[in-house]
């Protein structure tokens, strides 16, 4: 594909941390090293649990929290560098779609000052080529124009979830933070605005930084995927890859978690877990691999040594001991595969 | 426990700083020189270099300051210019009075405040719903000094179970004590029983709709048990916040009401002290009825904590 | 996902709240009072009757009479006319305090609040320490400085005040900059001048309006008691404070002098009270309420489905069912119609929609907690051969916790926050089955332990809020089975939860049933979860079952056009690139479903057929379509 447009090295982001007369306390870091790129008009899919940090580094590439340390390089500029303080040019190709579509829309606004809103702050368009543009937004996601005049809240959770996607569209933006843009709608109507999404990201060649919790469906429209855990980016790679064979016993184990839409390979799986001892080590290991206290493969090296991020066969990285030497990691050992 | 208590003692510490520094400069920008206040008219130079020095008005306005709060730690809060008569002694003295009113009205306004309160949540839009709010609407309109004379011209008055005016200490007679303080009390604690009777209201008919209430009924707890004991002590704790600040309504409130009743308590002492210019007695009430105040604040941060298993530092 | 047991409102026809006849009968005469109290300002030299300050010696303390209507006061002015004067009084108070405090107050709040930093920190501690100082000593103190008079103590009023607009003003700048909508607006690159006043001001108007209602209020009270202790207006200007003074020295001579005075404080003030409280209510929450449908059909036409045939293993039989619910000013609506289902013995039944289906309204209908918004109007449903509709209230009781227990969505708001997690479970094992307090610990612990929560006897004096949410559902769980019950009924109950903790109390559910061996309700819209944990499951659509199969056979071989789409629009059913396949349209709204059956708009099987209502129909598997036999759908992958 083409080049580069996000290149994060080495991000941490820490809250509640405070310099109280030169006596530093970091506070709580919720992404700890994190390395990504996106390219122009690529979708990469970031997922993990609660917890794991996936929104964090959507919150700090949107200059919402600063960035503790490391770089965001978007189209040459570092973001980390500027502190939250983005200039316009950077702002505009940088839109988001957030996770609640019932509370992301101001509920004093109409959908057409919703939607033009963006517009009035970096274009100098009129207020009838504003409009002209509003009613071609509300058609790029399926709307009729008549909703231009209406509040919020006579939508539906859909509806406003296309609304707020048509203002992420208004300034024609080289890249759009998606945060759990559908975790939040119902079954039926999920696949309808996954698949707006789809077609404006070819049509329009946006690059998407999706964000969610669920492997499944992040696969269908991402051409790479990366998996956190606790703060860490601990595989990384092309989509099928990930999804059809996952490297790191974490997104494994994430994949088994699904429940699948076959009840009979359910009991199975079902059979096989009870079969396994149950770990009662906290979540969270202090040295070492942070994976190891649930890792069904932990060998005597995770509980020293913290492992990089290591080349994995059929693409992408993984942070675990495992894929050394170019192997295709958890996946690659035959006799644990269960499913 | 401790621990909470601790802080919140330390928090005090700072803010009583800046309302002794707040009242002390207010009163210090008050208009005209106190020594001719103390003198009259045809004083001499002498006089006024007497009277200034013994002020310590030569002094800086800081130096001034340091001087009276060292005083005030020490539990002197200087001498009245008008008589000389110790501010504490006369503060001491009239603290009573409007101490005993105030937590009267408390005690009332708590108890008609979550009776009304409760009986209207449990069946919202009934006609106990309505004719509580309606009577806390109203309880919030009425002037307490108003009610006061109303009180006092029908029980007082035309009624005579009660004495019109004047207070009666605790210790010379209990009966005759709580005659004194009935009216007075009803009268001031009408609008805040209101305000918390609407607080215990919202705050219950919000918890009502909790899961952990459904929760409680789903597991077969009777109507009852889950009122009293799931409900009501987390509708509590919205209802303590208002109760710390009405307090110190209260007790401004009180300041009127002993003027209808003719009680001598903090407020005709503050009004004299006004009308008289008479700074430390002014800074030293202030200063009393701030420490009063943070005192309940503290008393109702540890109910809070009691109730609230959140709030505890762990 | 959750699912309301109110429908959404989503009507498309707004309107303000206000307009509702009980509010009006509120509003138009707290707006007579206010007009005329300005009326009344305004045109006091021709209203009154009197110079207000015409003295009649001779007249004094009289009563009304036809010259003077309210009477004269010691100096024989007329009180009407001091009335009418002391109405100018009032607005002049009110305008001037109100709008200095406002004026004072907002910037300074709206300032320190989007700043933060040193400036907030200080102004607020400045603001705690006035206002731990009891308000009319402030003004005392401020009025001592300034001297008496109405202007200088409506001064000091209006700094007092102050605070409390300084204070509103920072704390909705606080929540409203950490709102999505302010987050997104930063987002596209709105700066903060821009996101304060065009974005989070709009949002500031309602509260602040209510706070001007309650502080015109406090400055009528206030000023009367200033002018009444002799340090507001001053006499022989007219003010009601100065009146009821007057009042007070001669309350034994004629007690109707402080009547007019007082009655007009009162009057004044509850109208504004009064309309505050209609515009907080209105205006809460933004500035339109969606209006409840006005024209909802009564009842929505069903096709009874023919009558389950009875089995020995029942436990639960539900025949029937209806549940209509009243949304708050809107007519009652049918949420759950014809809803029959049976759960034997030991096997869990899921209950499987989208939000709105009424598979929640269905869980609580069973336990008789619908709440006051909503009744059961029909059918019957019998747990175990007794009769549950039929209860009495204490019989209900009796039956909830012992023979009926349920597990709610979201485990952290379910379990009570003010009491440890062990006083929760041993209070309904004292409750419910009389046991001792010892008796009832010991078993307390032996259940926490039971649901895999390790170190029982530490974690049974834990707070709610102090475990996380896989550990609370797990408290909830023993909870419901702390009294052994014969159904459990399990509402959403991974939902809240992350897909590898979901795992974890699914498996839970399994073990606990075969331990236990009760029947089960298991209520999800996640059809792979169903898939995992039950044996039968029924899928609902619209207040109504459409299919009803065991669980192989449904994956398998769907045979509802809706659980077609729906398996294959779930992300696992799906495979490859979009576009996935949708299901076009949304979820109807209770109150705006269709005559005939539900689905046909989003249906691509639709015929003239489906324009009558359709009962559930089949023999092992009921389904409620009309070309059910002719139809081959898709399955799964």
């Amino acid at each position: 594909m083409s080049e580069t447009l996000l290149d994060i090295k080495d991000l941490r982001v820490s809250y509640g941390g405070r310099s109280f007369l030169g006596l530093r306390s970091t506070g709580f870091e919720a992404v700890k090293g994190a390395s990504l790129s996106i390219r122009a008009g690529e979708t990469l899919g970031l997922v993990g649990e609660s917890g794991s940090g996936k929104s964090s580094i959507a919150n700090t590439l949107l200059g919402l929290v600063p960035a503790a340390s490391g770089t965001m390089r978007f189209n040459g500029t570092d973001l980390a560098a500027l502190d939250t303080h983005y200039p316009p040019e950077v702002r505009r190709n940088i839109q988001a779609v957030f996770q609640d579509p019932y509370s992301s829309l101001n509920p004093s606004m109409t959908v057409e000052q919703i939607v033009t809103e963006p517009l009035k702050i970096h274009t100098s368009m009129s207020r009838a080529e504003r409009r002209e543009r509003a009613a071609e937004l509300l058609r790029l996601v399926n709307l009729p124009e008549t909703h231009l005049p209406r509040f919020p809240n006579e939508f539906s959770g859909g509806q406003r979830q296309r609304i707020a996607i048509a203002a992420a569209l208004a300034l024609q933006p080289k890249l759009i933070v998606l945060d759990e843009p559908v975790s939040a709608l119902d079954v039926s109507t999920q696949n309808q605005i996954i698949n707006l999404l789809y077609e404006r990201r070819d049509a329009l060649g946006i690059a998407y930084l999706l964000i969610a919790h669920d492997l499944a469906l992040v696969h269908h429209i991402s051409d790479r995927i990366a998996v956190m855990y606790l703060g860490h980016i601990v595989e990384e790679g092309p989509a099928d890859r990930v999804y059809h064979r996952p490297a790191h016993p974490y997104t494994k184990a994430l994949l088994d978690a699904v429940p699948l839409l076959d009840p009979a390979r359910q009991r199975a799986r079902r059979a096989a877990r009870r079969a396994a001892p149950a770990s009662e080590l906290p979540r969270m290991a202090e040295a070492g691999c942070p994976y190891r206290n649930r890792c069904a493969f932990a060998m005597e090296r995770c509980h020293k040594d913290v492992p990089t991020s290591l080349d994995v066969s059929g693409g992408g990285t993984a942070q675990c001991f495992l894929v050394e030497g170019g192997t295709a990691g958890v996946s690659g050992l035959k006799e644990k595969v269960t499913t | 426990m401790t621990r909470l208590i601790g802080q919140r003692l330390l928090a005090m510490v700072p803010l009583l700083l800046i309302v002794s520094f707040l009242t002390f400069s207010l009163t210090a920008l008050l208009p005209g020189d106190p020594a001719d206040l103390i003198l009259g008219d045809r004083a001499t130079a002498e006089q006024y270099e007497m009277v200034h020095e013994r002020l310590g008005l030569d002094q800086p306005f800081l130096v001034r300051y340091v001087q009276w709060l060292e005083g005030a730690v020490r539990g002197d809060l200087g001498t009245s210019f008008f008589n000389s008569v110790r501010v504490v002694d006369a503060v001491v003295q009239r603290m009573p009075a409007t101490l005993s009113l105030t937590l009267a009205s408390v005690l009332i306004s708590v108890v008609v405040g979550l009776g009304a309160g409760v009986a209207a949540a449990l069946r919202p839009r009934s006609w106990i719903d309505r004719l509580a709010t309606f009577g806390a609407t109203i309880g919030q309109a009425i002037p307490n000094f108003w009610f006061g004379l109303i009180l006092v011209s029908v029980f007082a008055v035309a009624l005579n179970w009660f004495p019109a005016t004047g207070y009666v200490p605790f210790k010379d007679s209990p009966g005759q004590w709580l005659r004194s303080i009935t009216l007075p009390a009803l009268a001031l604690g009408l609008s805040t029983s209101a305000a918390i009777a609407r607080q215990v209201r919202s705050a219950m008919v919000g918890v009502l709709q909790q899961d952990y209430i459904r929760a409680a009924r789903a597991q077969g707890l009777s109507a009852l048990r889950v009122t009293f004991k799931h409900a009501l002590k987390n509708a509590l704790v919205p209802v303590i916040t208002v109760l710390s600040f009405q307090v110190t309504v209260l007790l401004g409130g009180a300041l009127i009401v002993e003027q209808v009743f003719a009680i001598n308590g903090i407020g005709s002492l503050a009004i004299a002290a006004v009308r008289q210019q008479d700074i430390p007695m002014i800074q030293g009430i202030v200063l009393v009825l701030v420490l009063v105040v943070m005192l309940v604040q503290l008393v109702t941060d540890i109910l809070y904590g009691l109730i609230n298993p959140k709030a505890r530092p762990s | 996902m959750t699912s309301a047991s109110l429908p959404a409102q989503t009507t498309r026809k707004s309107r303000p709240a206000w307009m509702t006849p009980s509010t009006l009968a509120v509003v138009i005469p707290s707006v007579l009072v206010l007009a005329a109290l300005v009326v009344c300002a305004l045109f006091a030299q021709w209203l009154a009757p009197y110079d207000p300050l015409d003295q009649d010696l001779i007249a004094s303390l009289q009563g009304p009479s036809a010259a003077h209507w309210l009477g004269t006061d010691d100096l024989g002015r007329d009180v009407l006319s001091r009335l009418i004067y002391g109405s100018r009084i009032a607005v002049i108070a009110a305008v001037e305090a109100t709008s200095l405090a406002v004026l004072i107050g907002v910037p300074i709040g709206l300032f320190i609040g989007y700043r933060g930093g040193w400036w907030d920190r200080l102004t607020m501690r400045l603001v705690e320490a006035i206002v731990s100082i009891p308000g009319i000593m402030v003004a005392i103190v401020i009025i001592a400085i300034l001297g008496t008079g109405l202007h200088r103590a409506m001064f000091a009023l209006g700094i007092l005040y102050s605070t409390a607009f300084l204070r509103l003003a920072r704390s909705v700048v606080l929540t409203e900059r950490e709102e999505v909508y302010a987050k997104s607006a930063r987002v596209i690159g709105a700066s903060p001048t821009r996101i304060l006043v065009r974005h989070i001001f709009l949002n500031i108007a309602p509260p602040l309006i209510v706070q001007v209602t309650l502080t015109v209020g406090a400055v009528l009270l206030a000023e009367a008691g200033l002018s009444f202790i002799g340090i507001g207006v001053q006499p022989p200007q007219a003010s009601w404070g100065t009146m009821l003074n007057t009042a007070a020295s001669y309350m034994e001579l004629n007690p109707f002098l402080a009547v007019p005075p007082g009655l007009a404080i009162v009057a004044t003030v509850l109208a504004v009270n009064l309309l505050g409280d209609v515009l907080r209510d209105s205006i809460g929450r933004g500035i339109r309420v969606p209006a409840a449908p006005s024209t909802a059909p009564a009842r929505v036409r069903t096709a009874p489905s023919r009558p389950l045939p009875p089995r020995a293993d029942d436990m639960l039989r539900v025949e029937g069912l209806e549940v209509m619910v009243s949304p708050k000013g809107g007519a009652e609506v049918p949420v759950v119609t014809d809803m029959s289902f049976r759960i034997a013995r030991g096997e869990t039944l899921g209950l499987v929609g989208e939000s709105g289906s009424g598979k929640t309204v269905t869980g609580l209908a069973l336990m008789g907690l619908i709440g006051a918004g909503g009744r059961i109007t029909g059918g019957r449903v019998t747990l175990d051969g007794t009769d549950l509709l039929g209860l009495s209230k204490a019989g209900l009781e009796k039956v909830r916790g012992n023979d009926v227990a349920m597990v709610f969505q979201d485990p952290t708001t379910s379990l009570n926050p003010a009491y440890t997690v062990g006083n929760q479970i041993s209070e309904v094992l004292r409750v419910k089955q009389g046991l001792s307090r010892r008796a009832a610990w010991d078993r307390t612990v032996e259940l926490i332990d039971r649901v895999g929560i390790p170190r029982a006897t530490e974690r049974a004096q834990a707070y709610p809020h102090e475990l996380s949410g896989g550990m609370a559902q797990r408290i909830a769980i023993a909870r419901a089975l702390s009294c052994g019950p014969k159904l459990l009924i399990a509402d959403e109950p991974t939902t809240a939860l992350d897909v590898t903790v979901q795992q974890e109390i699914l498996d839970l559910f399994r073990d606990l049933q075969d331990e236990f061996g009760m029947a089960m309700l298991f209520v999800t819209h996640d059809l792979a979860v169903a898939a995992d944990v039950c044996d039968r499951i029924a899928v609902m659509y619209c207040g109504e079952i459409v299919e009803t199969a065991p669980v192989d056979d449904l994956f398998a071989n769907p045979r509802h056009p809706y659980t077609s789409g729906l398996l294959s629009a779930m992300p696992h059913g799906a495979s490859g690139t979009p576009p996935l396949p949708v299901i076009p349209g949304s979820v109807p709204t209770p109150g705006h479903w269709p005559e005939g059956c539900r689905f046909a708009a989003r249906c691509p099987h639709v015929t003239e057929a489906c324009a009558a209502p359709v009962p559930l129909s089949g023999d092992a598997r009921l389904i409620r379509c009309v070309r059910a036999d002719e139809l081959v759908l898709e399955a799964a992958q």
